[in-house]
């Protein structure tokens, strides 16, 4: 029997009764705050093989990167449960996970200690990140002076050299110019090859994930629509998208 | 409990690094900033021995000590308190990306702050010296008092913590809270002696020892200025208490942490 690396039963995640409320509206409308419940992920399951790289593909507001966040550890479920069988896991996404008032390098040892590596690992990785990420001089400037498109590189390159058994890649790979997209996808093709590698990426982008993704899962209103191989599922969404 | 001894021991270089990794950013900036955190309660030294001084006339002996030390203990509390409401969100870029227990948020800050008033207390040994303060072994006590200080902080930030995620104004009520407890605590003058001499000696007991910035900050002139004891019972009682609030605090956390991020 094949190992399984991601397990997930039943997943609901909802945003209900979570709005901050404020004691000045309060006292001005002498009611407390109205909730909103907004269920983003609906009583889901399915279970990921160890070394399988799956996508999934939704439209916006599908739930995709909430179900992704509850898998990082970073949601707690409000319903069922999500089993990673003591894998180590890390999620790469747009916009997060530096502070911007360090340098490049510091960053890179503060990711790296979160994501539970050794202040000696990181080290010795050090350099082939800031090589991979093409930043150069860089690299010892606060990431607040860094453009966009260096701040994907250098979020990409931590995760893609600091492997983890579990990569969760949402909707990060068309960062960068039409090189380092093209390293970047290289990277992810070798980590395909890595068969203790379990991947989940979220992406639209209908050729990466035909070309990467060994299963692909089509969410929709927070509930799988279906899951199968890439093109039976791909051609499907395909054709609802029109 | 066993939880927090793996996760102490799991996140402990975090911790450090991050830290020195603020303070390195803060000097990075400019490089006279370091320079700030000396200079700033340094003024406001000025400030208040000038108006209660001489104005008012106080009549405390090594006055400007006696401020200084008031000043430190109280920035280091104030600062933390003022950072912990609003901590889950001003670290949103780590939180949305990685798990980590979020009170470490609070530590990376304590080592921070610690750091900050350890410069300034050297500071005040550098005063002690230049007004010739009698010294005696009583200067000892200073260790256990700051430690009883920096528990009840960590308690009281833990609570900020959590429901400073939930609440969004509520960093200006604390704004408020603070602003009154800076002037019950007693920085420029002895809450014993001059509420005592007002109301009566009884009351101006009661708001030393059940206000704890109050007795620590009375502790320490006591034990550094005055050649005297401590209210060590006091201190005590305040350092177990701080123990328990800081332990249910890390329970609340614990329990809530997950959904923090759904609210910032």
């Amino acid at each position: 029997m094949e190992e399984i690396a991601i397990e997930v039963n039943h997943l609901s995640i909802s945003y209900k009764s979570l709005k901050a409320y404020s004691i000045k509206k309060m006292l001005l409308r002498g009611k407390s705050n109205k909730n909103d419940t907004f269920e983003a992920v609906k009583d889901v399951s399915f279970s990921v093989p160890k070394g399988e790289i799956w996508g999934i593909i939704g439209k916006n507001g599908s739930g995709k990167s909430t179900m992704l966040k509850a898998i990082g550890g970073i949601f707690s479920p409000d319903q069922g449960s999500i089993d990673l069988k003591g894998h180590s896991v890390s999620l790469l996404a747009i916009g997060v996970g530096f502070k911007v008032n360090l340098t490049g390098r510091e960053n890179i040892m503060l990711v790296g200690l979160l994501l539970g590596f050794s202040e000696k690992e990181i080290q010795e990785k050090m350099e082939s990140i800031i090589e991979f990420s093409e930043l150069g001089a860089f690299i010892d400037k606060p990431v607040r002076t860094y453009s966009s498109g260096m701040h994907s590189k250098l979020a990409f390159s931590i995760t893609a050299i600091l492997e983890t058994d579990i990569m969760l890649v949402d909707e990060v790979l068309s960062v960068g110019d039409e090189h380092f997209k093209k390293k970047s996808m290289d990277k992810m093709r070798t980590l395909i090859g890595d068969a203790n590698r379990t991947v989940l990426i979220v992406s639209h982008s209908i050729p990466t994930l035909k070309e990467l993704c060994s299963k692909v899962m089509w969410m929709h209103d927070g509930e799988i629509r279906m899951i199968g191989e890439p093109g039976e599922v791909l051609g499907k969404y395909k054709e609802f998208m029109k | 409990m066993k939880r927090f001894v793996y996760d102490i021991k799991k996140y402990f270089y975090y911790v450090i690094y991050a830290g020195q990794a603020e303070l390195k950013a803060e000097i990075a900036d400019s490089h006279l900033n370091w320079l700030w955190w000396v200079i700033e309660p340094f003024c406001f030294m000025l400030v208040y021995t000038f108006i209660f001084g001489m104005v008012f006339g106080a009549s405390e002996e090594y006055y400007t000590v006696f401020i200084f030390i008031g000043i430190t203990m109280w920035d280091f509390f104030n600062r933390m308190l003022t950072d912990s409401v609003k901590i889950v969100k001003n670290n949103k870029s780590i939180v949305s990306r990685v798990y980590l227990p979020k009170y470490m948020l609070i530590l990376v800050k304590l080592y921070v702050n610690i750091f900050k008033m350890l410069i300034s207390f050297a500071i005040v040994l550098l005063m002690m010296f230049f007004y010739r303060v009698p010294v005696t072994w009583n200067i000892l006590w200073s260790i256990p008092i700051l430690l009883a200080m920096i528990m009840v902080t960590f308690g009281i930030c833990t609570f900020l913590l959590h429901f400073g995620v939930y609440v969004e104004d509520l960093s200006n009520v604390l704004r408020i809270f603070l602003r009154l407890m800076f002037y019950a605590t007693g920085i420029f003058y002895d809450v014993e002696k001059r509420v005592g001499a007002t109301f009566g000696p009884q009351i101006g007991k009661y708001l030393t020892e059940w206000n704890p910035m109050a007795v620590m900050i009375s502790s320490m002139r006591r034990v550094l200025l005055y050649e005297s004891l401590p209210q060590y019972k006091w201190v005590a009682a305040w350092f177990l208490g701080g123990l328990l609030i800081s332990v249910l605090g890390v329970r609340l956390i614990y329990k809530n942490e997950n959904s923090y991020i759904k609210v910032v």
